[in-house]
């Protein structure tokens, strides 16, 4: 059984960047572009890993979906799918965002640009995880 | 993607002013109380001079209770500033604090001799200094009342109403008071100086005021400008190098030799911009953070000093330099900022590792000089290092070495430039060694917050 995978990001070309090597790598690839789409694209499809980006239309629209997904209330199912969040903070700026329980409920992060050879790293850790 | 507005900016006078903000009003509300301190006193020490020293006969005992009460109240509205009051109470007790003030000089100008007084000139005086602390309305008002009471106590005097107390040694004729010529002369002059005076001053506190609100504005239309122009022109780099990378890895096919070679040269020169883009995003945070209003507090540089080598762990290893760092305690606080203090270890090591070849060495050092009261941190590398004749002008804004094109680093050299002024307002210190071909070492240090240090354990 294929591992389906759901980028939720509104930047077409950033979606092709995760997409071409995931698809290499055998995974199925699903994609939406706002928040909503996003949440409800989750309950159709129910992916086994989502690449969310941390911010889409709005300032907190990424967080605002990782909340939903894994935060309090969440529902267990959605809990249950690890998320991968691709954040634009470079490295030189010293803000650094790393997993926090109580903020930010994620599993890992990848920077921009994307580095195919790290994605498909960080998505195959995350997946022998669960 | 965010859309950029336009933030509005004061460009015409308002009729009625602006308020004066709570600090402001505190502030002038201090100065005035301190004044009080002095004048109450004065009140109280020439008048004892005068009578005892001088022999001049004054109404000794109402004068001293004029000061006595110009002290009394002016210990209550020292409590005006307190951390619980908000600006309308603030201004309500300014204009208390007027009010008091108008009363104490009327009956001051009274007892020393109404039309005649030498006091008069402090009345004027008292009036410029209310129009820094009132509203303009409040200030005129004020300002036209005096006049009212200087025409009022020299009528009600003149006519008998209200007894005359004169200073025989000022007044030798003693009917001065009644002359009406003399009266209508002291008031015009007095009257109009004080008008205008008090008309002067309020317009001034005014400018002043407007003056603030706008700078305070373009700071916020610079912050949001800043923010949003790197997050957009970040956004279409992100983009396009993520796709970069995957042609340059293979997964959009094949392709011919001399293709890769543009590919790679078209990255580079992205990756250039990608990385100036975020040195101004941090020039741009530097100067947020060391804006003035923004107090320091106190900092453990330690966890802050562990994060930076980490987050730069993947730089070094990527052009396999050995980064090391070596800590002689976790202990020491610093008055700082967060932010700033990691703008400027993040800046050194940044450096170290930019301008350090293939196969490397970085070593990062912290000590607690406890004797000294600060903190030592030193960050050396094997790179490149700096020309002789480049280190004077190290620390200018975009300023880069000579030797640094050879080692094709990409970079906009704004870095040193945030460091210092960091460092400088933290009152820390930085000194730079260097030798072209052998390597560079920075010192910093930095003042300890002796309160919040705690003792090695």
């Amino acid at each position: 059984m294929t591992i389906k995978i759901l980028i939720i990001d509104d930047d077409p070309d950033l979606v092709l960047a995760a997409r071409m090597p995931l698809e290499q790598a055998g995974y199925e690839v699903f994609s939406a572009g706002t928040l909503e789409e996003g949440l409800a694209a989750v309950d159709t499809i129910k992916p086994d890993l989502i690449i969310l980006d941390v911010m889409m239309d709005t300032h907190t629209a990424g967080f605002q979906l990782a909340q939903k997904l894994h935060g309090a209330g969440a529902k267990p199912e959605h809990q249950a799918i690890p998320i991968l969040m691709v954040t634009a903070v470079h490295q030189t700026t010293p803000l650094r965002f790393s997993p926090d329980d109580d903020y930010l409920p994620v599993d890992a992060f990848i920077d921009k640009p994307i580095d195919p050879k790290t994605l498909l790293a960080q998505v195959s850790t995350l997946l022998q995880k669960t | 993607m965010f859309t950029t507005t336009q933030s509005p900016i004061v460009s015409s006078t308002n009729e009625r002013g602006l308020r004066p903000t709570r600090d402001e009003l505190c502030q002038n509300i201090q100065l005035l109380i301190q004044l009080r301190w002095a004048a109450g006193l004065g009140i109280l020490s020439v008048t004892a001079f005068a009578r005892y020293a001088l022999d001049i006969r004054l109404q000794t005992a109402a004068l001293m209770l004029i000061g006595v009460a110009v002290l009394l109240y002016n210990s209550l509205l020292s409590l005006t500033c307190r951390g619980d009051t908000n600006a309308r109470q603030v201004e309500r007790a300014a204009w208390g604090q007027m009010i008091l003030d108008w009363g104490a000089m009327a009956a001051l100008v009274h007892f020393t001799g109404g039309i005649t007084s030498p006091a008069l000139i402090y009345f004027v005086i008292h009036a410029a200094l209310a129009g820094t602390v009132l509203l303009p309305w409040q200030a005129r008002s004020l300002a036209v009342l005096a006049t009212a009471i200087v025409i009022g106590i020299a009528l009600t005097e003149r006519e008998g109403i209200l007894p005359h107390v004169a200073i025989p040694e000022f007044e030798m004729s003693g009917t001065l008071y009644q002359n009406g010529t003399y009266i209508t002369g002291v008031v015009f002059f007095f009257g109009t100086a004080i008008l205008t005076l008090s008309e002067l001053v309020t317009r001034i506190a005014q400018r002043l005021r407007q003056r603030e609100e706008r700078i305070r504005q373009l700071y916020e239309a610079r912050s949001t400008f800043l923010r949003v122009a790197t997050h957009e022109l970040r956004a279409p780099l992100g983009a396009g190098l993520s796709l970069m990378h995957n042609i340059q890895q293979g997964y959009a096919g094949e392709f011919t030799p001399e293709q890769g070679d543009i590919l790679d040269r078209v990255t580079r020169r992205l990756e250039g911009l990608r990385t100036l883009i975020d040195d101004l995003l941090t020039l741009a945070a530097s100067q947020e953070v060391t804006a003035a209003h923004v107090p320091l507090e106190p900092v453990g540089v330690c966890p802050i000093l562990d994060r930076i080598v980490e987050r730069e762990m993947p730089n070094a290893e990527r052009k396999n330099i050995q980064l090391t760092c070596d800590k002689s305690t976790d202990a020491g606080v610093v008055m700082a900022g967060d932010v700033g203090l990691g703008i400027i270890l993040g800046n050194l090591l940044n450096n170290a590792i930019k301008y350090t070849p293939e196969g490397g060495r970085v070593n990062v050092k912290y000590r607690l000089n406890r004797p000294a009261q600060r903190i030592e941190i030193t960050v050396s590398d094997s790179g490149i290092g700096i020309p002789a004749d480049d280190m004077p002008r190290l620390f200018d804004e975009f300023f880069r070495a000579r030797n640094t094109k050879t080692l094709q680093v990409t970079g906009t050299g704004i870095g040193l430039s945030t460091v210092r002024t960091l460092l400088d307002r933290y009152h820390g210190h930085i000194t730079i060694e260097s030798e072209e071909g052998k390597g560079t070492t920075v010192h910093v240090t930095l003042p300890l917050a002796l309160r919040y240090t705690l003792s090695d354990g």
